[in-house]
């Protein structure tokens, strides 16, 4: 069996993401508990997927919804049938 | 089934987030521009198809992601698979790690000094193939099952991609740290 840190490493992401069976999130938990230096990269892993979060969006153009609706428009008025065509 | 005529009532709330998610991908504000717009089209005509009560966002994504795929990768029947290497796990933990010297919680704290501009630079820097999972998870927060979906790859590809694009994107801020002098290296 792989050592625990090694476990706790190779399952970061998973444990991070809530994508990890209750089996090796256990494993995980546990270890975490007792280690200091794996906790510590937990931590800062946890908190640059935060960073990327909220940092990694952009705003969109003022003029984006008035866009899309007058496109939607367009489309339900092609849709239906032209009155006194 | 949905009713067309609650499209807009029920959809536009996304369209900022489906813009980011857009810029990101294609990296340009036109093209951005372009895709949600097109993916909006695409979604209206087939509202009748969406089942009212599940994941309108995740059905927009979907929309959005194939939109970008079939848009600009038209050439190219198989995306490149570009290859970033062999990184070190917690690539930059441990290089702040070594630059920090003592203090705990030092490499932590130097995350605050990422504005939007490094985030979003460091990002639209991976390839397309780890670009995708590594926005649709870490940004747009989808679970591996849904990017699986949008993407139509299998869920274990998209847990590698996003191991190894989330390396290349540790790599990526770790070089613009260093050349924005944050790392404690530059003289």
């Amino acid at each position: 069996m792989i050592s625990g840190c090694e476990h706790a490493i190779d399952y970061i992401y998973q444990y991070l993401d809530e994508e990890i069976s209750f089996f090796h999130q256990s494993r995980v938990s546990a270890h975490l508990k007792s280690c200091a230096s794996c906790t510590d990269a937990y931590e800062f892993e946890r908190r640059l997927k935060m960073v990327i979060r909220e940092r990694g969006r952009s705003e969109p153009p003022p003029e984006l919804f008035d866009t899309l609706r007058a496109l939607i428009q367009e489309e339900r008025d092609t849709d239906e049938p032209q009155v006194g065509a | 089934m949905a009713d067309q005529a609650d499209f807009e009532r029920d959809a536009m709330e996304f369209a900022p987030q489906l813009y980011s998610a857009a810029l990101r991908m294609t990296r340009n504000p036109a093209d951005a521009e372009d895709v949600v717009q097109e993916t909006y089209l695409k979604a209206y005509r087939a509202y009748a198809t969406f089942t009212a009560g599940t994941n309108l966002k995740a059905w927009l994504y979907r929309i959005l992601t194939n939109t970008y795929i079939n848009k600009y990768r038209k050439d190219q029947r198989r995306p490149s698979e570009v290859e970033l290497g062999e990184l070190q796990d917690l690539y930059l933990f441990k290089r702040l790690g070594e630059n920090s010297g003592a203090a705990r919680s030092a490499e932590e704290d130097m995350l605050d000094d990422f504005v939007d501009e490094d985030i979003i630079e460091a990002l639209e820097s991976l390839p397309d193939n780890f670009r995708m999972p590594v926005l649709l998870a870490d940004v747009e927060g989808f679970s591996y099952k849904e990017i699986a979906d949008m993407l139509e790859i299998p869920i274990g590809t998209v847990m590698s991609r996003l191991h190894r694009g989330r390396k290349a994107l540790q790599r990526k801020l770790w070089n613009v740290a260093e050349a924005r002098g944050l790392t404690g290296t530059a003289q």
